[in-house]
């Protein structure tokens, strides 16, 4: 079936800009900045709009998202903006490192603040599944999907993700405390 | 469940993601393990935390009047262009699913190290296909368990003919197939049944594409590929790689 250009982008404004919030949370947290994830949002909008036409699944938000996340990887990739504080390693099989109930007191006490810095100075990879999963609310599978990682890998990732957020909070608030 | 079973997987029982049976294998466990327990809360109360704490950026509302004008700008440009194709929507939501041309289309611009490696992806993203294509809807194109519907329903949609071979003797029935994508390549996905699980057979063009994996596997899913007659094939599933094994070399047997 043909259709007229004016038809389909009110079909995709309809179908994709109710995603515009997750769209550019997603690109603010893995650029770390505000104006390259409005640039972010509106080249992945118009590269969306593009390929609109092989667009054929049930769920719009997914597969905008994982649009949005290939264009702030490539942003990444070329940008010169600073490193993340901690290394990034995959670990398939191994267990998540920590206990989840070491200084159980920082967390009540952690600010919103210190969680928002925290988080940023890990590596995209982890940002990405926390803010997927804890912010937006995506399921594994979903993650999965827009990470284009597998199911078990989304998995680890928020494990090990969470109890390095947990490490950074614990280094942030001793180098703030007098 | 052990203790070291159960930490792997206290994250994904506090976010409520494990199956029923590992849930219920993993409350069973924290009942009689107060160590376990209390890790588990510690887990549960910082992902509360998280969850409560972390703040969501909501797009600028300029953000969108700027992407409205673009796309009308981008609109008008195209639209002298060329006409746009697409489906009309009540067919969108028969194909359930993500739109893996174009995930495939933006992995594939990625540059990988050696060959290796990229077999490595092509496994990977054979894995991820799998899974998909356990979701609901996402499974079959074609639903037949006769090779001589199968077959013939590729025809029309790829430029080589994948061998379709009936296992069902051997307690592999065949259940049908879809269109899918491998590394950048159009495949066909041929799907059988091994008693409640599945096996997805991927078959593509063994020219300009990397070799696949003669074995692979992660979470639990199992992958075995060779070429033969100028095409690849990948056998993933999450039955035991003992029974694969015996799936593909009688696969092989057949089509040779």
């Amino acid at each position: 079936m043909e259709a007229s250009a004016p038809t389909e982008m009110s079909t995709f404004e309809q179908l994709m800009l109710p995603h515009l919030d997750s769209a550019y949370n997603l690109s603010r947290w893995l650029l770390r900045n505000p104006h390259d994830a409005e640039d972010a949002v509106q080249e992945a909008c118009l590269r969306a709009f593009r390929s609109f036409s092989g667009f054929r699944g049930a769920d719009g938000r997914a597969w905008f998202l994982t649009i949005v996340r290939n264009v702030c990887y490539s942003h990444l990739r070329h940008g010169k903006r600073e490193f993340p504080k901690v290394a990034f390693e995959e670990d398939l099989h191994g267990s998540p490192q920590d206990s989840g109930e070491t200084n159980a007191q920082c967390w009540l006490e952690a600010k919103g603040d210190l969680l928002r810095q925290a988080l940023e100075r890990l590596p995209a990879e982890y940002r990405e599944v926390i803010v997927l999963h804890d912010v937006e609310g995506l399921s594994y599978r979903e993650i999965a999907g827009v990470a284009e990682i597998p199911l078990g890998t989304v998995m680890s990732r928020l494990a090990r993700g969470r109890g390095k957020l947990q490490t950074e909070i614990v280094t942030l608030s001793e180098s703030t405390s007098p | 469940m052990n203790c070291d079973e159960s930490h792997l997987l206290l994250e994904a029982y506090a976010d409520g993601e494990l199956d029923l049976v590992r849930h219920i294998e993993l409350e069973t466990h924290l009942k009689a393990c107060p160590a376990c327990l209390r890790r588990s809360e510690g887990i549960a109360a910082r992902r509360t935390r998280i969850r409560e704490t972390l703040p969501r950026f909501n797009a600028p509302q300029a953000l969108g009047e700027t992407i409205r004008a673009s796309l009308r700008a981008e609109a008008q440009k195209t639209a002298g262009q060329r006409p746009i194709r697409f489906l009309v929507a009540s067919q969108w939501w028969n194909l359930a699913g993500l739109a893996a041309s174009v995930t495939v289309a933006l992995l594939a611009g990625y540059s990988w190290g050696g060959h290796s490696a990229r077999s490595n992806s092509v496994a990977k993203e054979a894995f991820a296909e799998h899974m998909r294509s356990l979701q609901a809807n996402h499974l079959m194109d074609v639903i037949s368990t006769d090779r001589h519907t199968v077959k013939p329903w590729f025809a029309g949609k790829l430029d080589f003919s994948p061998p379709v071979v009936d296992l069902a003797d051997i307690g592999f029935p065949l259940a049908g197939g879809r269109m899918d994508q491998i590394d950048g390549h159009t495949a066909a996905a041929l799907v059988f049944r091994r008693r409640l699980h599945t096996i997805n057979v991927f078959v593509w063009p063994a020219r300009d594409a990397v070799p696949p994996p003669t074995s692979a596997s992660e979470s639990g899913f199992s992958a075995q590929g060779w070429t033969n007659g100028g095409l690849n094939f990948l056998a993933v599933s999450e039955i035991p790689a003992a029974d694969l094994e015996q799936f593909v070399g009688e696969y092989k047997n057949r089509t040779q």
